[in-house]
């Protein structure tokens, strides 16, 4: 038996059944119980539990017993003279009646014939079987057989199989998130074990289980939500060990900051003095109050690995706030079903200083049908996929590579002339004691990028990760001679 | 393109740090031997080993590794002029992927993250590749499958294992691969037993089918996928994994397509019939004399009600006509300007529509893939219950 327990169907857990007519049901495995697969008979759980995935299975004899079957679905055809000339498409070829069929099925179902008798009786019935082409005759046993063969296939829970079970089932639960767009959002993530994420996700937690997936169990995964707790539904169909659980953590939007008025449940509540009901609420309280505390550290320690939002709300605003928290050099990655609620995005984002190369892709996905000799993509495709937006995280303070002295020169020479006429504009306008600022002389290496440097401090100068206080200082000057320049070049026009 | 006159010389050199490719560095800070991804721009991309002693050139500037130690991953560096800046980036196998050397055709992003997935790869697994190739995939594996997991590599030609073998040790992979080579289509893999997933990328997969069913371990489910440009091979390698009895085959393309963003200013009619009547006016200024006052005299008429500044040229004396139309072309050249200014001023005028554009050549087909399972050995099942 396979040792680990991700490799084998185990009670409790939630498992996806595939029928024969490529229907997928999720059920939840009670020991003991039997699942029913209408038409297609039904099964003992036990029968499954314990054995390791990738096996499909007949329901067979009249206790409804199940063996291990082959899918053997590639067949070679050896083509025949036949063509379709003498075919008439009418109900009278074949020569039972809608009675007698639903009377085999009852056979079927009772277990008294297989799913493949069933289909030679329909096949030997049939007037005009023997006249279709080979390709034709292999369609129709296929086609039979996807309505009367008892075969169900169980299949693991993964992020793919997962995603694709919803994306058929109820693409607006997932926000229409295809497959190879989360695939492909794992990957610009750079998600793996030990990573640190924050991430806001209004996929039912699709994307939240993806990521917790890839992480194994090792970092940290912070998901903000609104409203009264996170709808990560999708979480209980990945059946996630304690360890993978417990990586996920989440923090309401809400009570991303402490609140002014913000009270501990000790604050609140003097704990010896409740008994009963009232102790217990207590600790209900101190307990919920614990665990958003200890988000809201996580939160405030920055240094996340990556933002990756799929959410309903606007993008920039949720950037604006969040992106002080990552890291530089991390990616960004934002999702949305639609094309059109990211171009205001991907503008916003090519402004921001702290963003590089924003990149908005839209991924395309085509399955065929591969047999022998009957190769060619599926009638019917899937349509949108939801798109991406990445970019990556930068660090807004430039710094000045070292210089030559001859250039170091040319730099101050610059750097004292600005002064000089700030001192000149700040004589003029007669502001009454500015002269001790002119003391705290702008670095050279800085000078030169001010532009950049301006747009961000107003938002940044509080944050932590910018650090240091000459860094404020200085931009504040720079700020000052931005300012400073027009005005005084005004003046120089009317004269 | 930079030249890295100092840089391609020494550019990756071995160092004795644990930096890697798989994981972040805990301070995120560039130390002296660390790898850095110098992005100067979407085109111009390198990867460097920081050497203290060493400067990268190119034709912004110079800058030297001494001062990008102790900078945080993500810094805006400015050159030495002043004139150029590049940023510091986190070496990702997803950058990798745009800036290696080509030693073959590579697998791209689309392609890479959709194997991934649907081969449910994650940290602890181990995988099969096959071959090496340039080693773009193999990056983005080896981060996947850190820090438990393992990758068997195999590549048959020589050069490129050296190649590869270099690159995995310099960025910090090699613990994690096991690259050998071999002709697995003629000697196999030589593994038992051993591996959750398998990816061929050869030119006759079909040839390997029955060595990486082998390989795969015995009690649990295993996934191949193979990846070959033309239907012809995957005709073959689907007759081939349905002998070995692998089950679920299916065969999927994925694209994906790179939407530019752009402003685009948009005017009304009457703005744009505004703006003609300018060039209109401005033009009959440019006629000779005589031509002008004949047309001016057969337009004056269906002109009256409208202010046209023709009309009153004509009585105005050389000296001052040429002031006037100084100043109306002033005029006119705010308007101009007005009309068909920088994105920027259309935005704030609201006159904008802002659309995606496809570039006018994009990639049509990599490569297909195909996907099989294969059941877990039915000997090692616990009782099926027969009667």
């Amino acid at each position: 038996m396979a040792t680990n327990p991700s490799d084998t169907i185990n009670a409790g857990e939630h498992v996806f059944i595939k029928m024969p007519s490529d229907n997928v049901k999720c059920i939840v495995l009670k020991p003991g119980s039997t699942v029913a697969l209408g038409k297609f008979g039904s099964f003992k759980a036990n029968d499954i539990i314990g054995h390791a995935w990738g096996n499909s299975y007949e329901i067979y004899d009249r206790d409804n017993k199940t063996r291990v079957y082959h899918l053997d679905e590639i067949n070679e055809i050896e083509e025949t003279e036949n063509n379709n000339r003498e075919i008439v498409d009418d109900a009278s070829s074949q020569k039972l009646t809608l009675e007698d069929i639903k009377a085999l099925k009852n056979e079927g179902l009772k277990g008294e014939l297989t799913g493949q008798e069933i289909v030679n009786k329909l096949k030997e019935s049939h007037a005009t079987f023997d006249k279709k082409t080979a390709y034709s005759q292999a369609k129709y046993l296929q086609k039979k057989g996807k309505k009367f063969h008892k075969v169900f296939t169980p299949i693991k829970p993964t992020a793919y199989s997962v995603n694709e079970y919803f994306y058929i089932k109820n693409p607006d639960k997932i926000r229409g998130m295809r497959m190879d767009t989360l695939s492909q959002l794992l990957s610009y993530s750079n998600v793996h074990s030990g990573c640190k994420l924050l991430v806001v996700d209004d996929t039912q937690g699709l994307v939240v289980s993806a990521l917790a997936e890839r992480m194994g169990g090792n970092g940290t995964i912070l998901g903000m939500y609104d409203g009264d707790s996170p709808n990560y539904d999708i979480l209980k169909y990945m059946n996630f060990n304690d360890k993978i659980q417990e990586t996920i953590k989440v923090l309401s939007w809400l009570r991303m900051y402490r609140g002014v008025d913000e009270k501990t449940p000790d604050e609140l509540q003097d704990v010896t003095q409740l008994t009963g009901k009232d102790l217990e609420g207590y600790h209900r309280r101190s307990k919920a109050y614990k665990i958003v505390e200890e988000s809201r550290k996580i939160l405030h320690a920055g240094d996340f690995d990556g933002l990756v939002i799929a959410s309903q709300y606007q993008p920039e605003s949720i950037l604006e706030k969040l992106l002080p928290f990552i890291r530089g050099s991390r990616p960004v990655v934002v999702y949305h079903t639609a094309k059109e609620a990211l171009l205001d995005t991907s503008t916003w984002m090519r402004k921001c200083p702290e963003l590089l190369a924003p990149q908005l892709t839209e991924s395309w996905l085509r399955k065929s049908q591969v047999l022998p000799g009957r190769t060619h993509p599926e009638m019917s495709t899937w349509g949108g996929g939801g798109c991406l937006l990445t970019a990556t995280k930068i660090i807004d303070f430039p710094v000045q590579a070292a210089m030559t002295k001859r250039e170091r020169l040319a730099m101050e020479k610059k750097n004292a002339e600005a002064k000089k006429l700030k001192r000149e504009r700040e004589e003029l306008a007669n502001s009454s004691n500015d002269a001790s600022r002119e003391g705290s002389a702008a670095p050279v290496a800085i000078a030169s990028s001010s532009t950049i440097v301006v747009e961000t401090t107003s938002t940044d100068a509080t944050d932590a990760t910018t650090g240091e206080t000459t860094t404020t200082t200085t931009t504040t000057t720079i700020v000052q001679e931005e300012d400073s320049k027009e005005p005084s070049s005004k003046r120089t026009k009317l004269e | 393109m930079a030249s890295t006159s100092a840089s391609s010389s020494s550019a990756i050199a071995p160092a004795a740090t644990t930096h890697s490719f798989a994981r972040y560095k805990a301070n995120n800070i560039v130390e002296d031997g660390d790898l850095v991804v110098l992005y100067l721009s979407k085109e111009n991309v390198i990867l460097i080993r920081v050497d203290v002693n060493e400067t990268f050139n190119c034709k912004f500037g110079s800058y030297r590794h001494a001062d990008m130690i102790g900078l945080e991953y993500g810094t805006k560096l400015g050159s030495n002029t002043g004139r150029g800046f590049l940023y510091l980036l986190f070496p990702t196998p997803e950058l990798w992927t745009l800036i290696l050397p080509h030693r073959t055709q590579i697998l791209y992003v689309a392609d890479i993250s959709f194997i991934m997935n649907f081969l449910n790869l994650k940290p602890g697994m181990s995988m099969i590749e096959s071959g090496t190739g340039s080693g773009s995939f193999s990056h983005s594996i080896a981060r996947t499958l850190a820090p438990t997991g393992h990758l068997y590599s195999f590549e048959y030609h020589q050069e490129r294992v050296n190649a590869a073998t270099k690159e995995f040790e310099d960025h910090g992979l090699s613990d994690m691969i096991t690259l050998r080579r071999r002709d697995v289509c003629k000697d196999g893999f030589d593994l038992v037993d051993r591996v959750d997933a398998v990816f061929l990328d050869l030119p006759a997969p079909w040839e390997a089918v029955a060595s990486a069913k082998r390989a795969f371990k015995k009690n649990k489910i295993g996934k191949i996928c193979t990846f070959s440009p033309c239907i012809e091979q995957i005709s073959k390698t689907v007759t081939a994994l349905s002998e070995h009895k692998f089950v679920d085959i299916q065969m999927y393309e994925c694209l994906i397509r790179f939407q530019e963003v752009r402003i685009l200013p948009i005017l009304t009619i009457e703005e744009a019939m505004e703006k003609e009547r300018i060039h209109e006016s401005k033009r009959q200024r440019a006629l000779p004399r005589v031509l002008r006052d004949s047309y001016l005299k057969a337009t004056a008429k269906a002109n009256e009600d409208e202010e046209l500044p023709p009309a009153k040229h004509m009585k105005i004396e050389k000296g001052q006509e040429e002031e006037n139309s100084n100043k109306d072309n002033d005029d006119t050249n705010k308007k101009d300007q007005s009309l068909s200014g920088t994105p920027a001023e259309f935005e704030a005028s609201g006159k904008t529509v802002t659309i995606t554009k496809l570039p006018v050549e994009q990639r049509g087909h990599t490569s297909y893939l195909l996907f099989a399972t294969l059941p877990p050995s039915v000997d090692s099942l616990p009782v099926v219950t027969l009667e």
